[in-house]
């Protein structure tokens, strides 16, 4: 089976990066170092004169966190096999000596290497453009290693919750906007239990000091009430765990049509 | 002995709409064609038998094994999808290279197999190219060796000739009969008579989800002959010509279409007719616009055999 899940990562890997679809998207990353560097200017001309920390801060919980690792998970996860059914290329993998379920497994794994260069990329250029300055120390740069490792957690369970919506349903990408930008954006504003019921309550978890923070977009998140960072951590891997496990198992079991 | 493919009252709907309906086969070595209509049932039972649809009844077992999730059947299969489908952004060496890796074979066997397989359909040439470059035909042709390049004891050829020109179509009937020669069994579906008569004399003829019957090329031929065939001329002598040839006895009706300047002609015997046009053309020195045949298509032969 591990043989099998590798092969499908590295064809769905080189032809991933091959694809059209990744330069989109890599250029859609790249909006966020465009907007550091406007920030940047912004600050130079005298203007937004906060630490560059809680910039940079704040423009990882709006940009990052909210909208760039949903939008990368819910593309490549939801049209993992929505995809392949649309350009009638699935064949060329079911007819191979694969188990249903590595095929699965496989595309997950070479998306999220995909996404996670794409979100790496530029979280490290735009950090720089913000925080390089005569203040800048290595220290700061274990604050965005910690920065980076919670995305990429979020990333991962984002990205195997909408896989599992996209072998599971026909027009998965709907119901993954829907769920993406409209019940995680807003559940989260629920006081008392009912936000831990969005992935984005248990990321910003593990980011506590912006409970506190005083940014110009600080009204995002003053109404969170935490849950213990390590439980966090357990609650977003338990869910990228289950939801990759029920997508490789419906993928095995389900059959897949072409609109003919 | 045991068949190579065997259908066993296999039925397949897609909610209300029938795709195959009790198929009962045994399909041994050697070529055998699926003949039918467009939606006539083929290409659901290609799916079934390539593990891409459960059936809703009855079973289907290749070499003795169930096909459905049998992973492992799938490196002896190989398989041509009739859609025109491909990675667009690959070039056709790393689309090959690709699918063989993930066959489990390793990077040097995958591109000594690429390139043998890329040789025989004649695309080495083109293989550094991308994909969404290739004319049609190439396109096809790359979807035939993505069937092959595997060496797989069976192959499933949907529509192969799709597509092809001429010279391009005779190659691959040759690559089919090499297969067949050495040892492999091929199913292949198609909706040409001609193209099925090239490759093999074992024909299943299908139609609305059912095998209507089964046999050799000849059977069809004479089941092809005792259907009327209408050929409609255009020509300004219309009129000469159906004088000249209503009194030959294998015409059975003659229907004008006078503000098209043009004949319809009925007739059992589609050769006897063409041969007496043609001497007809040549001594009154007649020209002809344009021969057509409204039914010349196996829709209206499947339509006359089921009585329609």
């Amino acid at each position: 089976m591990k043989q099998e899940i590798q092969r499908v990562f590295s064809f769905s890997l080189f032809a991933g990066i091959k694809s059209r679809r990744s330069r989109t998207f890599f250029l859609i990353s790249s909006a966020a170092i465009l907007m550091a560097l406007v920030i940047r200017i912004y600050r130079l001309a005298g203007n937004w004169t906060e630490d560059s920390q809680v910039i940079f801060q704040n423009f990882l919980m709006s940009f990052f966190l909210q909208f760039l690792i949903v939008i990368l998970a819910l593309f490549y996860g939801s049209s993992m096999v929505v995809e392949e059914i649309e350009n009638r290329t699935l064949p060329y993998l079911t007819t191979r000596p694969l188990r249903r379920a590595a095929i699965i497994a496989g595309k997950y794994f070479a998306s999220l290497t995909l996404t996670t260069v794409m979100l790496f990329s530029t979280l490290l250029i735009s950090y720089l453009i913000l925080n390089l300055d005569s203040d800048f120390s290595i220290k700061h740069l274990l604050t965005v290693i910690r920065y980076a490792a919670v995305l990429w957690l979020g990333l991962a369970a984002y990205l195997a919750f909408f896989s599992f919506l996209g072998t599971w349903l026909k027009k998965p990408v709907l119901v993954g906007l829907a769920f993406g930008f409209g019940w995680e954006s807003v559940i989260q504003y629920f006081p008392g239990t009912t936000q831990k019921l969005s992935m984005a309550h248990y990321l910003k978890s593990l980011l506590p000091q912006f409970t506190t923070s005083a940014g110009k977009l600080g009204f995002l998140f003053i109404r969170l009430e935490p849950t213990r960072p390590w439980l966090a951590v357990l609650i977003l891997l338990a869910i990228a765990s289950v939801s990759l496990v029920l997508a490789c198992l419906i993928f095995s079991f389900k059959e897949y049509l072409f609109e003919d | 002995m045991t068949a190579v493919i065997e259908a066993r009252n296999l039925s397949r709907w897609y909610g209300n709409i029938l795709g195959i309906s009790e198929i009962n086969l045994d399909i041994n070595q050697g070529i055998t064609a699926l003949l039918g209509p467009n939606g006539a049932g083929k290409s659901t039972f290609m799916k079934i038998i390539t593990g891409q649809l459960k059936p809703s009844l009855g079973q289907v077992r290749i070499l003795g094994q169930p096909v459905w999730n049998n992973f492992r059947l799938f490196r002896r299969l190989g398989f041509c999808p009739e859609a025109d489908a491909f990675y667009e952004d690959l070039n056709g060496m790393e689309f090959l290279t690709g699918l063989l890796r993930l066959c489990g074979f390793s990077r040097e066997e995958s591109e000594a197999r690429t390139r043998w397989a890329l040789e025989t359909v004649e695309l080495q040439a083109a293989s550094l190219r991308p994909i969404r470059s290739y004319s049609r035909g190439m396109r096809q042709r790359l979807k035939i060796a993505q069937a092959f390049a595997h060496d797989p004891d069976i192959l499933i050829l949907d529509e192969p000739l799709n597509g092809l020109d001429p010279l391009s179509k005779r190659q691959i009937i040759k690559l089919i009969k090499e297969f067949r020669d050495a040892g492999r069994t091929i199913v292949v579906s198609s909706h040409v008579l001609p193209e099925v008569e090239a490759l093999t004399s074992e024909i299943i003829l299908i139609h609305h989800g059912k095998i209507l019957a089964r046999g050799d090329v000849h059977f069809i031929r004479e089941l092809l002959d005792t259907h009327p065939h209408k050929i409609r001329i255009q020509s300004q002598a219309f009129r000469l010509l159906a004088k000249l040839l209503a009194v030959e006895d294998y015409i059975l009706n003659i229907t004008f279409e006078p503000e098209r300047q043009a004949v319809v002609f009925e007739t059992h015997h589609r050769d006897h007719f063409f041969n007496r046009l043609n001497e007809l053309l040549l001594e009154h020195g007649l020209d002809i616009e344009e021969i057509t045949s409204p039914d010349d298509n196996l829709q209206a032969v499947f339509d006359y055999l089921v009585g329609k």
